[in-house]
């Protein structure tokens, strides 16, 4: 607090005493101190004690101080300002927000001067904070949020557009800096504060409309993206009620937009579509095919466009906006008309690239507008995939109904048009998405349709064909037609029933190819089910996760092995290239050295009542590593005594004479038949005997019991290679025992007993001479 | 807040509730940690076990003896409807995930009926089972369900298959459509209870008990029997450990018996060791569990909390016992809703923040079934979702949704003041606002009366040019300034070594001159000594003594008084 205070003090002092001209560049340096003192700004003031009246006349003086510079006559003033103010919103938090009317004031009157654009960015973004800040108190949001509320969003639009008449219409300025800002401004408030933009809804919408319209100078993607994001979230500004109805037809409405832009752009072809939609059926209008291809205004009062390049452009923009309906948060319950958009998808995913050069073409199109129109169908293909991969991700489980019918179109592009990464990275997106949802369940058939999506996925997941040697013989005579390349594609060496994806070609740059590609074949190993995958695609799955030696893939086929038909060869894994590639990866350890803390498995319900002295030692004893993990959860306070009380019992297993545990058993006394380690096999065994001359050390200090707790956690150590190399030997379950009386007491003498053990290494002179570190030391002690 | 509760749902009974709150009440959400007390009811609802369903919107709860399902809204508390059903329905089950949006119910005559909440779509099943369908469980997975009747046979049903407009290609087997796709048929007599294992993966478990007095572990995904449990009684009511590690039934004497599946030593995992899956085992009498009280009657259900170490059973007597897993004996009466406690559901816990607990919608209101046309007419060409398939839910705001990329607004609006690269190019704008400031007023206001795009553009994109020289410029400066300050540096630190090395050597000097005296000094008193010595021999030969004994004499005086014997007076001697 001292400290805070005495930060205030100086930040105040350079505040008023520093030239506002040279303040911008302290600026920084002072909202970090005040960031600091959060603590100090947030205090209520109602406790007055002495020291505490003198920090609040400090903060009232930096707040007025702060008004005052808002109102600066220098650009500079007002710039730091800015800065500070959103400093202090953000850590005075209440107590600064219920002062802060004059700043809004101030922070308004700023966009209508001439300042420079960051102040006014600046100034966007903290009212934006004010703002939201202040939606958590009632109280808050009627003193300052709605009476300032309009005034921001009318000098915000007026940053952005011009507003030509009395008509609620606006027209979007050309090269406006602010727009960003602006719209994410917009986006963050609009579905807390409805009411307040609602007046403003016909002029939000018109210049939405112009920046998702237009076509002569698109707008970046961010951009258009908030835009189509606070197209969709104008919903929330319906009369109380209707919103749900207002998302509907908007949602509606960019379909039947969707379909008309189509119907434009496909006329090069004949389409074989057929809505299932009667009211769709008769959409076609007839349209002069003389003319370059074009389109008016549309349902959702876009304008219009010309010429093909644009009208994909328009198209791919609705199916972007389209999918936003689907992840933009709704004000209430809405209806999303599934049938309708997968119909949509249907007849833009139908019309595919001809495999065979045969395409139903329409007549009365030239050849040059066909020709254009088959170029750009993979990016309309790509983005009606990734409209499928949106309705997935919202749906989830609830997809299973439909998809069976998306996986399909997918399939379908797929076929056609795998040779545009474009297309296959959205392929599979979605093929991973959907198998997490409907892949337990799949059939044989399911599984075989797939092949050709796997093997262009290994495929691209490959590195480059250079490296492969043993493919150059092999080629056969349709690779020559391909000279340039010099070498022989691997896929020749992979299976040579995969010529049609002969020209696919990547390149190590294309991460998003990459990652959807191994996040792929992560799906379809943990997903489908592994005796419907042949052979053949499983060996050449396998092989691409053991070139790329990608962790997660490399997880799931070990998990996942392949199933063994009866009398045909031993079950393969690629569990060596796992341990070899990621050793000290935790999931590896897991999963080849498994330490499942076995509980309820002690057959004797009296050994849990014995709940003296010695057992709480014993405790000590076997408070090894291994246990580490768990016991860790339970240092942390739970929230819930309750709970944790009962968590606890999960380690309090009772101590009992059972055989599983005759690997620490030598620690106590009574019970110290000296296990024949009959489980230990292999290459355990050398190790194992090592452990073994140990364990003889142990026994032969008999005050063991009494001994202090740093001997314990010596004796435990020991235990710690023997217990693991049972682990690997015998991947049975390590029964952890934790004393009954073992309460939240006995978790932290742990780190205690084992510093104690640490550091009483030279003075304690009945210890025996064991070391904490249990695998060097070992070999040391034994020569 | 951490809290943790359970629901409750009870069959009429001709008893009458002690305490007021619990009249007319037929399903209770009982907070349980971590305090006791009971949160909401929910009127009117008899129900028989395993007919209450629970989504995190609604609670389902089918009726016993009636052919109706009575929904209730958690979020209002009220009853939202009532839902019939061409039969009376047995037992319930909620599929889909987290959301819930499947409700899968047995009927009587041995079907199955598919009803999606969020669409209104309803599919009825074959009626495979002969008798009616008691027990219903879903996989983790939300792809298959598991089905048991009173004939004995647990049927394995694709939930994919039967929901999928587009039947997969060429059916299953050339059975008929939404039939099972496997049959488990190791029971001798009726199903009591099923349940599923907590695995997403392809080596889950489900646990059956019937009224053979067997539990039977068996994989579902491929039909095979991996472990025979005799119990000692005929089970009632069956739960799993969250870890799969072991299962609870209870019996109707009240009491409980916990059965663990890794009491034998075996190196492979207990459950999928072959040798054993033909072996009976007989899990001991020591693991069963007495009642508190012998009139607490038959246990009816069981669940276990998240953390799998407290479990409660519902019994005939309408207590709600709960039993420390750990202490394997019966902990406390958690509660008594007086009529018989049928279905216990234990609810995951409020406030444990994790991605996937978050649900990205909500639905509010269900939408009542109506008939799926699709599959009865032939109208619609196969396999095509109708176009009026749409589905209601509210998409709810995720603060986890993939926002595509880190924009300037959303990163400056979280940090605690500005980032600094924004600041940074405040600053730089200040600068050449400045400057601007006399000179780029002109061409400000031409812009606003009116000049081109292309010009506006290219003026913008000389002033970024300008800003990025002058950047440049300053950047120069500053190494230029920090060189600058480094050679003074450097000279200063010349100049201060110059003047100790002159210090170093006027000492230096001084030394010598020190020492030159010193051998001045040193000579003259050897000289001196001399005379002295040949002083005293003249003297001594003058007096007729021996001179050499007075020299020796001098010489030893000489050695005490002269420390230092130089060269010179040993050469001498």
């Amino acid at each position: 607090m001292a400290y805070m205070a005495m930060s205030l003090h100086a930040v105040n002092h350079r505040l008023t005493n520093i030239p506002v001209k040279q303040l911008p560049p302290l600026a920084s340096s002072l909202a970090a101190s005040l960031s600091n003192c959060g603590e100090l700004l947030s205090t209520p003031q109602s406790q007055k004690s002495k020291s505490d009246s003198d920090n609040a006349v400090q903060v009232h003086k930096l707040m007025t101080r702060l008004a005052s510079l808002l109102q600066d006559r220098s650009v500079e003033g007002r710039w730091t300002a800015v800065v500070l103010v959103k400093t202090l919103v953000e850590a005075g938090q209440w107590e600064v927000l219920r002062g802060s009317e004059p700043f809004v004031r101030g922070l308004i009157g700023i966009l209508a001067k001439s300042d420079p654009v960051s102040t006014k960015k600046m100034s966007i973004i903290t009212l934006t904070r004010i703002f939201h800040l202040t939606y958590q108190y009632p109280t808050l949001v009627r003193e300052i949020t709605t009476p300032s509320l309009p005034g921001f969003i009318t000098s915000a639009l007026n940053l952005i557009s011009i507003k030509p008449s009395s008509e609620p219409v606006r027209k979007l300025k050309p090269n406006t800096p602010f727009l960003d800002i602006v719209l994410n401004a917009f986006g963050e408030l609009i579905a807390r504060h409805p009411t307040i933009f609602r007046p403003f809804t016909a002029q939000i919408h018109s210049v939405l409309q112009s920046i998702i319209g237009s076509t002569e100078p698109t707008y970046p993607e961010p951009i258009l993206e908030i835009a189509q994001q606070l197209f969709i979230s104008l919903h929330n500004c319906a009369p109380k009620n209707t919103s749900g109805e207002e998302w509907k037809n908007a949602c509606r409405m960019t379909i039947t937009s969707i379909h008309a832009t189509s119907s434009y752009i496909l006329r090069a072809v004949v389409e074989q579509w057929e809505s299932v939609d009667p009211s769709l059926r008769q959409l076609s209008q007839p349209q002069n095919y003389s003319q370059e291809v074009g389109n008016g205004p549309d349902a959702l009062g876009l304008s219009s466009w010309q010429g093909l390049p644009a009208g994909v452009n328009r198209l791919v923009v609705l199916l972007r906006m389209l999918s936003g309906f689907l992840d933009t948060a709704t004000a209430s319950t809405v209806t999303v008309p599934l049938g309708s958009i997968l119909d949509l998808t249907a007849r833009l995913n139908m019309v595919t690239y001809p495999s065979d050069g045969e395409i139903q073409a329409n007549p009365q199109i030239g050849r040059a507008e066909r020709e254009h129109l088959l170029t750009e169908l993979p990016r309309i293909h790509a983005a009606c995939l990734r409209l499928l991969v949106g309705i997935v991700k919202t749906f989830e489980t609830a997809i299973i109904p439909v998809a069976q019918t998306i996986l399909e179109q997918a399939l379908w592009v797929f076929r056609a048009e795998k040779f545009s990464r474009e297309v296959r990275t959205a392929v599979y997106d979605l093929v991973r998405t959907l198998l997490s949802h409907m892949g337990p369940c799949m059939t044989k058939q399911g599984v075989t349709s797939l092949t050709g999506v796997l093997r262009a996925c290994c495929h691209d997941l490959l590195p480059p064909p250079s490296n492969q040697t043993a493919a150059a013989e092999k080629s056969d005579p349709k690779s020559k037609s391909k000279s340039s390349q010099a070498t022989v594609n691997a896929d020749s060496f992979l299976n040579p029933g995969l010529k049609p994806s002969r020209q696919l070609s990547s390149s190590p740059s294309f991460v998003e190819l990459k990652r959807a590609a191994s996040e792929l074949l992560v799906a379809v190993l943990s997903h489908a089910p592994t005796e419907l995958i042949t052979p053949a695609l499983r060996a050449e799955i396998d092989r691409t996760i053991i070139m790329t030696s990608d962790k997660n893939a490399m997880l799931a086929s070990v998990l996942n092995p392949f199933a063994t038909m009866q009398g045909r060869g031993v079950g393969i894994s690629i569990m060596p290239f796992l341990a070899r590639s990621h050793p000290a990866e935790m999931e590896v350890d897991a999963l080849i050295r498994p330490r499942m803390p076995v509980l309820m498995n002690a057959p004797g319900v009296n050994g849990y009542t014995v709940a003296d002295d010695e057992d709480e030692e014993e405790t000590e004893t076997v408070l090894e590593p291994q246990n580490s993990t768990e016991t860790s959860g339970f240092l942390k306070p739970s929230v819930t005594p309750n709970l944790h009380q009962d968590m606890m019992d999960v380690e309090m297993t009772p101590q009992s004479s059972s055989p599983t545990m005759n690997k620490r058993s030598f620690a106590q006394e009574t019970e110290v038949p000296t296990p024949a380690l009959s489980t230990a096999t292999g290459g355990a065994q050398s190790k194992k005997v090592r452990v073994e001359a140990e364990e003889p050390k142990a026994p032969a200090q008999p005050s063991l019991g009494a001994a202090s707790p740093a001997t314990f956690t010596g004796t435990a150590a020991i235990s710690v290679p023997s217990s693991s190399i049972t682990a690997t030997a015998a991947p049975k379950p390590v029964v952890s025992m934790t004393g009954p009386s073992a309460s939240m007491s006995t978790t932290t003498p742990q780190p205690r007993a084992v510093a104690e053990a640490a550091g009483d290494d030279e003075s304690d002179d009945e210890m025996p001479t064991l070391n904490i570190d249990p695998d060097t030391d070992d070999e040391d002690e034994d020569e | 807040m951490l809290s943790e509760c359970f629901i409750a749902s009870t069959a009429a009974s001709g008893k009458t509730p002690a305490s007021a709150s619990l009249r007319d009440v037929g399903i209770c959400l009982h907070e349980f940690q971590p305090t006791l007390n009971l949160r909401s009811t929910f009127k009117k609802s008899s129900t028989a076990a395993n007919c209450l369903a629970v989504s995190p919107s609604h609670v389902f709860a089918a009726q016993s003896e009636k052919a109706i399902v009575h929904v209730y809204s958690r979020e209002k508390g009220n009853q939202e409807a009532t839902v019939p059903f061409p039969e009376r329905i047995r037992s319930i089950a909620v599929a889909g995930g987290k959301n819930g949006d499947v409700l899968v119910l047995g009927t009587e005559g041995g079907r199955l009926i598919l009803w999606e909440t969020c669409t209104g779509r309803q599919i009825a099943t074959t009626a495979s089972h002969l008798r009616p369908v008691t027990s219903l469980v879903v996989d983790p997975t939300s792809n298959f369900i598991l089905s048991g009747s009173s004939d004995a046979s647990i049927h394995v049903w694709s939930l994919v298959d039967l929901l999928s407009f587009t039947k997969p290609p060429s059916g299953r087997d050339r059975q008929p459509p939404n039939s099972p796709i496997r049959t488990f048929s190791n029971h001798r007599a009726a199903i009591t209870s099923i349940a599923v294992g907590h695995s997403a993966g392809r080596y889950n478990i489900a646990v059956s008990i019937a009224e053979d007095s067997t539990a039977i572990a068996w994989d579902y995904r491929t039909g095979r029997l991996l472990r025979t449990f005799l119990l000692s009684a005929n089970a009632t009511c069956l739960t799993l450990d969250p870890v799969d590690r072991a299962f609870y039934v209870g019996y109707g004497d009240g009491s409980i018996q916990s059965v663990d599946f890794y009491k034998s030593q075996s190196i492979q995992h207990p459950l999928h060791d072959p040798s054993l899956h033909s072996t009976p085992v007989q899990p001991s009498a020591d693991d069963r569990w007495a009642p508190p009280s012998p009139d607490s009657g038959a246990a009816h259900t069981l669940t276990l909390s998240y953390d799998g170490m407290t479990l409660l059973s519902g019994h005939q007597n309408g207590k709600v016992l709960s039993w420390n897993v750990g202490r394997k004996k019966y902990a406390s009466t958690v509660a008594d809703y007086t009529h018989p406690v049928t279905n216990l559901l234990m609810l995951p816990p409020n406030g444990l923040s994790h991605p996937s607990f978050d649900l990205t919608r909500m639905s509010h209101t269900i939408v009542k079934p109506r008939y799926d046309h699709t599959l009865s007419e032939s109208s619609q060409p196969l396999g095509t979702v109708p176009a009026d398939y749409t589905f209601s839910t509210h998409l709810l705001p995720t603060v986890s949704r993939p926002s595509s990329r880190p924009n300037q607004f959303t990163e400056a609006f979280t940090h605690a003041y500005f980032p600094e690269s924004m600041l940074e190019e405040g600053l730089a704008e200040l600068a050449a606002f400045d400057q601007g400031n006399t000179n780029t007023n002109v061409p400000s206001h031409a812009m606003s009366t009116g000049i081109s795009d292309e010009e506006a553009f290219a003026k913008d994109a000389q002033i970024a040019q300008l800003e990025n020289d002058l950047s440049l410029l300053k950047k120069k400066a500053s190494i230029n300034a920090t060189a600058r300050q480094t050679t003074t540096d450097e000279v200063t630190k010349l100049r201060a070594d110059i003047a100790n090395l002159h210090d170093y050597i006027t000492e230096l000097h001084g030394k010598q001159e020190q020492a030159q005296h010193e051998k001045i000094l040193r000579q003259a008193r050897k000289e001196e000594r001399e005379t002295r010595r040949r002083e005293a021999w003249f003297a001594a030969e003058k007096k007729g003594k021996k001179g050499d004994a007075v020299l020796k004499k001098l010489d030893a005086e000489d050695t005490v008084m002269t420390s230092d014997t130089d060269d010179q007076s040993s050469d001498e001697q």
